[in-house]
């Protein structure tokens, strides 16, 4: 799964000229690689990182994923995209309360079309694999921080998609925690996935094998 | 059909945790299937009773009658306007045998009735067995007058009985006695058993044969005319004549015509126009009501108020539709957040509209049903006790009206839905 971006540029809606959040932003990410995206706040990280998970749109430039122009894709071809290819970690876990661990984790198979004994038995095996085995039944609001984190990676799995895309994992986190969140996703980087992590955590940063930095939505050279 | 049971588990969750507002929106839908099947448990009723009176009055139906408002130019010139006799109705009916029926009909007042030494006064009417072809609203013991009777002027004759007996010391209110004075007669006719026996008519002996007992109203079949039917005892008219109630010379008989079948209508009342012009020469000195138009009015009458009823239980789906969308539209509102969620981890647009639209149908499947039992309480067992009789519901109206009712909320939960899908999963999982 490769990603190409040129002269991406992204303006908000909204004052009179809108505000533009991305000035042109070009780079290009191999399979596999371990991307850590800092900048300061505001700057437009998340901005990028929701345009690359197709969650939101570019106002200009060109975004291949996989050398398809996304612009050229229909809502359900991004949305499988999203379902199939495509794993997001949130700084604030996006996890729906209602639902125990293992219902949010099954969600993105329901929309699959997964079988339900299928569904449940790699939810099952994902959340042990995060080291929540036992706590399936647990609602996000009974979790802690690290362990809702930790649902929601299980849940970004669950499709074995090809990226993942975190948007500050550890924000909410402490550093016992966020080292363990690392640890996770520099784990399945080496099992092949491509991971792209927005941080403002130097340490975590200088982990991660390549960096890119922005500033006033460009990239710093 | 996964996706769809996907979305009804979601949906049957979202409604027991939200049961308050869940409830409040089918209370709505459900109002809406109460007065829908009301409505039209109404209508059937109506039109049931329009058959039933149909076939009661009949349609095409004629009244000729002298018309007694014939003015003169000169009082000295005025000469009495022809009288129908019963020879007439026989003639009448022999010339039109395709009248369905021709019943002359003579009606006297205030004639006295001596029974085992009490008399009372009472109304007699002189008819033929034709008379109880319509409008015979009576449950009839021992037999009616039958052409035996008339053709040799019999002095037999058929009593009227109310349904409900009115009790005796009723007479003793005079008020009663002034405006209806035939109350003695009810009285008397409710409490003895006449049939049989005989009775006197202005001081000729007559026997009773049979005794006509109108139907309680609950079951009475409404009659479409409006006309005077206060009959309380019936002789053949033939016998009446013979016998100086009738004046053959000067009282003239209402002749009340069926002519059978509504569509030749036009034909048989230029017929009978012209019956009459050859029998009685070209004056117009009778009035032929038509009956038929009057029916067909007090018909259209029903069925327009079927049609306000009805629009009624329409009107009140729509209003439980926009309380559904309402709902809807907030819940989506409310579950900005959740749909972001949904949309990042792949639900296409089509799987979120297919999340509310599912929701609010089965609010409405939900609503639809409770309306339906509802209805049908208020319909049979609560309408039946406050007496208002119970209403005619069939299996198909509780069943149309749960897929009204789901049908409605589907309709109104498509806007919400599309908003909804609408959203940007970006700005969608933005919000709080
Ligand atoms: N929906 C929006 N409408 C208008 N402006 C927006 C919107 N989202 C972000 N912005 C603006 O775009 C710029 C970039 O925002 P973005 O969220 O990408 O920053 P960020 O780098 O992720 O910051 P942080 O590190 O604080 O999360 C900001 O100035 C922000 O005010
Ligand atoms: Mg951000």
């Amino acid at each position: 799964m490769s990603i190409s971006c040129s002269e991406l540029s992204k303006v908000y809606e909204g004052g009179k000229a809108g505000w533009p959040a991305l000035l042109g932003v070009s780079f290009e990410i191999k399979p596999g690689e371990f991307t850590a995206v800092t900048g300061p706040s505001g700057c437009g990280k998340s901005t990028l990182l929701n345009i690359l998970g197709l969650l939101d749109e570019p106002t200009g430039g060109r975004y291949l994923l996989n050398g398809r122009d996304i612009l050229e894709m229909s809502d359900g071809e991004r949305s499988d995209f999203r379902r199939d290819q495509i794993g997001f970690i949130f700084q604030s876990f996006n996890l729906l309360n209602r639902l125990p661990a293992l219902g949010n984790v099954c969600l993105p198979m329901m929309y699959a079309g997964i079988q339900n004994a299928e569904m449940q038995h790699r939810a099952h095996a994902l959340l042990a694999k995060v080291g929540l085995k036992g706590k399936e039944k647990k609602t996000p609001l009974e979790l802690s921080g690290g362990e809702r984190q930790r649902v929601a990676i299980a849940r970004a799995l669950a499709n074995s998609p090809k990226i993942i895309l975190a948007d500050e994992p550890t924000g909410n986190l402490d550093s016992a925690s966020s080292r363990e969140i690392m640890d996770m996703l520099l784990q399945l980087n080496a099992e092949g996935i491509t991971v792209i992590m927005v941080t403002h955590d130097k340490e975590l940063a200088a982990r991660a094998r390549r960096n890119l930095r922005m500033k006033d939505g460009r990239l710093e050279a | 059909m996964r996706s769809l049971f996907n979305a009804a588990r979601t949906g049957i969750r979202e409604i027991r945790v939200h049961k308050m507002r869940s409830v409040l929106s089918f209370m709505a839908i459900a109002v809406g299937s109460v007065v829908f099947i009301d409505s039209f448990a109404a209508i059937f009723s109506t039109y049931d009773r329009l058959q039933k009176q149909k076939e009661v009055s009949g349609i095409a139906r004629l009244k000729i009658t002298q018309d007694y408002n014939q003015t003169s130019a000169d009082p000295d010139q005025y000469t009495p306007p022809p009288v129908i006799t019963y020879d007439d109705a026989v003639s009448l009916k022999s010339k039109l045998p395709g009248l369905y029926m021709v019943s002359p009909e003579f009606q006297s007042w205030r004639n006295t009735l001596e029974f085992e030494g009490k008399r009372v006064v009472t109304t007699l009417a002189g008819v033929t067995p034709e008379w109880a072809k319509r409008d015979f609203v009576y449950t009839l013991k021992g037999r009616f007058l039958d052409w035996h009777d008339v053709e040799n002027k019999l002095r037999v004759c058929v009593l009227v009985r109310k349904a409900v007996p009115p009790p005796t010391n009723e007479l003793n209110k005079t008020r009663m006695k002034q405006w209806d004075y035939t109350a003695a007669f009810d009285v008397l006719v409710s409490h003895s058993d006449m049939l049989g026996k005989t009775i006197k008519l202005d001081d000729v002996t007559f026997t009773v044969i049979g005794i006509l007992e109108e139907l309680p109203a609950s079951r009475a079949p409404d009659i479409i005319l409006p006309q005077n039917r206060d009959y309380k005892v019936l002789a053949p008219v033939t016998t009446l004549a013979h016998y100086g109630f009738i004046d053959e010379e000067n009282d003239s008989m209402d002749l009340s015509v069926d002519a059978g079948d509504e569509n030749n209508f036009g034909e048989s009342l230029k017929l009978v126009e012209n019956f009459l012009k050859i029998r009685f020469g070209g004056d117009e000195s009778f009035l032929i009501d038509n009956q038929m138009e009057m029916i067909k009015d007090a018909i259209d009458a029903s069925i327009k108020a079927s049609l306000v009823t009805i629009s009624l239980g329409m009107l009140a789906f729509l209003a439980g539709g926009i309380g559904i969308m309402n709902v809807t539209l907030a819940t989506v509102f409310a579950r900005t957040k959740e749909i972001g969620i949904r949309r990042a981890v792949g639900a296409s647009r089509g799987d979120i509209m297919l999340q509310f639209i599912v929701e609010a149908a089965m609010l409405g499947l939900i609503g639809g049903v409770l309306g339906s039992v509802l209805g049908y309480v208020w319909g049979v067992p609560v309408k039946e006790m406050l007496g208002l009789g119970r209403s005619p519901i069939k299996l198909w109206m509780p069943a149309v009206s749960v897929l009204i009712a789901t049908f409605t909320a589907f309709v109104f939960a498509i806007y919400p839905a599309w908003v909804a899908a609408s959203l940007k999963p970006a700005d969608a999982l933005r919000t709080e």
